[in-house]
C-alpha cells in the first residue's frame, strides 16, 4: 500500500486507542480531541521512523514521545493543565501490551509444563521489549522537561 | 464553635497547612506524578504566604511542613487510591495557579477543595463501547503489522464484543469496591472466555490476535509510565511502588487469562 495512506490508516486507527483510554483515565471532555492527535500522531510517527526509517523500535518510540511530549507542553500551557493529561492518554496506542503479557503467560507456563529454553527465551525476549519500550515511551516524556525546563515549571 | 476561645484556630498557618496537604492528597489519590504533587503543594503554600514549603512523599501516604518566621507546622495524609482522574488532576493544578495569580484566598482556595472539586466520571456504557472499540483498533493493528488484513472481521468483531463486556464488568466491579487486583483477575476472565468461544467456533481466522487484543485493556499503562517518570526525576520510593502495583495487575490479568484457557482448552497465546 501507498506510504501515505498506511500511515493515514495507521494515524485514525491509534486515535480510537487513545479516546478510549482518556476516558478510562477521565481527562476532561474538551481534552479529548487533542488526545485524539498526540495518540494518532505519535503512533504514526512510530511508525513510519521503524519501518520506512529503518530505526530500532525503542528509539523510533523515544523520538515519537518526546515529540509528543513538545506538542503537549504546547497545548499545557495554552490550556493550563499538566501536559501528562493530554499526552499519556495519546502514548497508550505505544504501550507494549502484548509484549507484556506473552512474558508474564510464558513464566506461568514454565511453571505449568515444567521448563523448556524455548518458553524462556519467549520470556526473556518479551520482556526485555515490553521493558525497553515503556521505558522509551517515559523518558521520551520526561525528555522536554529534563532538557529545557530544568529548574522552571512547565505551567 | 468560638473563635475567640481558641485562639490557635485563627491562626492562618495552621490552614494553609491543612490546604497544602489536601492539595497534595488530591494529586496523589488520582494518580499524578510525584514531581507534580510535590510542586503543586509547594507553590500553593508560597502563594498564601509562607516561607516554605517542604514535602515528602511516601508510597501511601504524604508529609507536609510548612515554616512561617521560623514556626514550623507539620501533618501527615495516608493516600487512599481512588483511581485515575486527570480532571481533578487538573482542577487542583488551575486552583493553585489562580491562587499564585491572587484571584482566590485562603478561603477560595479551602471552597474549591472541599466543595466545588468533584471527580468527573464518564457514563459507564459508553466507556466500555469506546473500549471496545479501541481494542477492535487494536486487533486491526495487529492484523496490519502481521500484513495478512484482508478483511478478518470476525476477529474484529469478537475483539469488540469481549473487551466491551470485560469494560463493562470491570467498571461495575469498581463499583462495588473491588480491590483492583481481584477485579483485573475476574475481568480479565470474562474477556477471554468471551474470546475463547469465538476461537472455539471457529468465527476468527487470527485466533491468536482475537484473544491478546481483548485483554489489551487491561494493560495498566498510566502506573507504568508514572513508574518510569518518577524514578528519572528521583522519587526512587514512589516509582518503585507504583511500578509493583502496575506489574501485581498485569500478573493477575495473567490469572484470569490462564484460568479462562483452561477452563475452555484454548491455548493459542504462546
Amino acid at each position: 500500500m501507498n506510504p501515505i495512506l498506511t500511515l493515514l490508516q495507521d494515524m485514525g486507527l491509534a486515535a480510537i486507542p487513545a479516546v478510549g483510554f482518556a476516558m478510562i483515565f477521565n481527562v476532561p471532555k474538551e481534552a479529548l480531541k487533542y488526545c485524539a492527535v498526540a495518540g494518532g500522531m505519535a503512533h504514526a510517527l512510530r511508525l513510519g521512523l521503524h519501518k520506512f526509517g529503518g530505526l530500532p523500535i525503542e528509539w523510533a518510540t523515544l523520538i515519537a514521545a518526546a515529540s509528543i511530549s513538545m506538542l503537549g507542553i504546547y497545548w499545557a500551557q495554552k490550556w493550563r493543565a499538566h501536559p501528562k493529561v493530554f499526552t499519556v492518554a495519546g502514548m497508550i496506542p505505544m504501550i507494549p501490551g502484548v509484549y507484556a503479557f506473552t512474558a508474564l503467560l510464558a513464566l506461568v507456563e514454565i511453571e505449568r509444563k515444567g521448563f523448556t529454553s524455548e518458553l524462556l527465551k519467549t520470556a526473556i525476549d518479551n520482556g526485555l521489549k515490553a521493558v525497553f519500550i515503556v521505558g522509551a515511551l517515559a523518558v521520551g516524556l520526561a525528555l522536554p522537561g529534563l532538557l529545557f525546563y530544568r529548574r522552571k515549571p512547565v505551567v | 464553635m468560638s473563635m475567640n476561645n481558641e485562639p490557635w484556630l485563627r491562626d492562618d498557618q495552621r490552614e494553609v497547612t491543612r490546604l497544602c496537604v489536601q492539595t497534595g492528597v488530591m494529586l496523589l489519590q488520582h494518580s499524578a506524578e510525584s514531581a507534580l504533587v510535590e510542586s503543586v503543594s509547594r507553590r500553593l503554600g508560597l502563594a498564601l504566604g509562607m516561607d516554605s514549603v517542604e514535602v515528602a512523599l511516601m508510597a501511601n501516604g504524604i508529609t507536609v511542613t510548612t515554616i512561617r518566621n521560623g514556626r514550623c507546622h507539620t501533618t501527615v495524609r495516608r493516600n487512599l487510591d481512588r483511581g485515575i482522574n486527570m480532571h481533578v488532576v487538573t482542577e487542583v493544578q488551575r486552583t493553585m495557579l489562580l491562587t499564585e495569580e491572587k484571584k482566590l484566598d485562603m478561603a477560595g482556595v479551602a471552597h474549591r477543595l472541599d466543595h466545588e472539586i468533584k471527580p468527573l466520571r464518564y457514563n459507564r456504557l459508553l466507556v466500555s463501547v469506546m473500549v471496545g472499540l479501541s481494542c477492535a483498533a487494536f486487533a486491526r493493528l495487529g492484523l496490519l503489522a502481521k500484513g495478512g488484513a484482508d478483511d478478518d472481521m470476525g476477529t474484529l468483531v469478537l475483539t469488540f464484543f469481549a473487551s466491551g463486556v470485560a469494560m463493562q464488568v470491570r467498571q461495575y466491579l469498581a463499583h462495588l469496591h473491588f480491590n483492583p487486583l481481584v477485579n483485573f483477575a475476574a475481568s480479565a476472565f470474562v474477556a477471554t472466555c468471551i474470546a475463547a468461544q469465538g476461537v472455539i467456533h471457529h468465527w476468527v481466522d487470527n485466533p491468536k490476535i482475537a484473544m491478546s487484543a481483548c485483554v489489551l485493556l487491561f494493560v495498566p499503562g498510566f502506573p507504568l509510565i508514572n513508574c518510569v517518570s518518577d524514578m528519572v526525576k528521583g522519587y526512587i520510593n514512589t516509582g518503585i511502588s507504583r511500578g509493583v502495583m502496575a506489574v501485581l495487575l498485569l500478573l493477575a490479568c495473567c490469572g484470569g487469562i490462564i484460568l479462562a484457557m483452561t477452563i475452555s482448552n484454548v491455548w493459542t497465546w504462546l
